[in-house]
């Protein structure tokens, strides 16, 4: 089954945090995720995107895609920054978060090239 | 002198104390004073979509600050001064919230609907169900579903560290929460994040029960009687609590 893939670019703004989350709810709820899975990549979300730019945002945008994958959703994060500053990165709470709402997940706290990328598996399909 | 007069005379020369000495006594007293505007200006901003208990915290914190910043020798009213900081630290929640404010009242009682129906799909089911099922029990599209899920979500709190008038050792974060009986793994999360020490004790349980021990949000909610969707609830505001926290004081 090929994969679909949705991308948003928003600005790197908590502001715009929501569009992100909703956005993966959208595709979670078409997966058949049940409710505490969608809450679980809800939470990864907010946390790698924050790894990327802060509690307070930073100049440029952040582009998010969205893979939907026959074993649940995959997402990637890239920041295109105007300030070249690195990113603050996953404090060890952080990962310890994402080890418990994300099958799999990576953050680069690179200057030039800031990404992360996460995967939610789908439990078991809903009957 | 009229009593109003005289009580204002009193307070003025509090803060005149209060600013020669630091008091922890005296400025307990005059943000006990001052309280009542801080109820009264949390009032003009309900009925946006924030629980008047929280915009009155707001507003508390907002007048702790007033009191610790006001210079009695400018010759300004501390009320006027307070109701500029308190209105500022309103407005600021306000913008840090976001779209969230403006929630719909329409989507906020479907949220609370679907809290109920949520807790019985979920024993009905014998897991947590899907968008689809809470959207076929409630009569509503998945959209609508998603939407109210979001609509509880995305809280924000400037500080737990500020003291709560009147209460030397009591913060705002600490009076959140509710004792909890159930003795969990408090030296590891403490080790893990002071921060987290700070959250109340039932949202640090929450946290520990998710976090540490891997539980769904479904079994936290029936093992702690409560539904998944305050569970959810408690732990975005746990973590947004938690972020705040960190980040340095704008003063």
């Amino acid at each position: 089954m090929p994969s679909d893939e949705v991308q948003l670019v928003m600005p790197a703004d908590p502001e715009f945090l929501r569009l992100a989350r909703v956005t993966a709810m959208g595709l979670a709820s078409r997966l058949s995720f049940t409710i505490d899975e969608i809450d679980d990549l809800r939470i990864a979300i907010d946390e790698l995107v924050f790894g990327l730019i802060g509690t307070k945002g930073r100049p440029g945008r952040v582009v998010m895609r969205y893979r939907l994958q026959p074993q649940g959703l995959e997402v990637e994060g890239s920041g295109l920054f105007d300030d070249n500053e690195v990113p603050p990165g996953l404090t060890e709470l952080s990962e310890l978060i994402l080890d418990a709402v994300a099958d799999e997940h990576e953050l680069v706290p690179d200057a030039t090239a800031p990404r992360f990328r996460m995967l939610k598996r789908r439990s078991e399909p809903a009957a | 002198m009229s009593f109003d007069a005289e009580r204002r005379q009193a307070l003025r020369e509090k803060f005149v104390v209060f600013a020669e000495t630091r008091d922890e006594k005296v400025r307990a007293e005059l943000i006990e004073a001052h309280l009542g505007l801080a109820e009264y200006l949390a009032r003009r901003f309900a009925n946006r979509g924030e629980p008047l208990d929280d915009l009155v915290q707001v507003a508390s914190m907002g007048l702790v600050k007033a009191v610790d910043r006001f210079e009695p020798e400018r010759g300004l009213e501390f009320s006027t001064y307070a109701t500029h900081t308190v209105v500022g630290e309103l407005k600021r929640h306000f913008r840090d919230k976001g779209w969230a404010v403006r929630v719909p009242r329409r989507m906020q009682e479907l949220h609370l609907r679907l809290s109920n129906l949520v807790s019985t799909l979920n024993q009905d089911l014998g897991r947590a169900p899907t968008v689809a099922e809470i959207a076929q029990a409630a009569g509503v599209s998945e959209e609508e579903v998603l939407e109210a899920l979001e609509a509880g979500q995305a809280y924000r709190f400037a500080s737990l560290d500020a003291p709560l008038p009147g209460e030397d050792n009591t913060t705002l974060g600490g009076s959140l929460g509710e004792e909890d009986a159930e003795i969990v793994d408090v030296e590891h999360r403490v080790a893990l994040s002071p921060l987290i020490a700070k959250l109340p004790e039932r949202q640090q349980h929450i946290l520990h029960l998710r976090f540490f021990e891997g539980l769904t949000q479904s079994e936290i909610a029936s093992r702690l009687g409560i539904s998944q969707m305050h569970v959810s609830r408690l732990l975005a505001r746990s973590l947004a609590q938690l972020r705040a926290a960190a980040e340095p004081d704008e003063g």
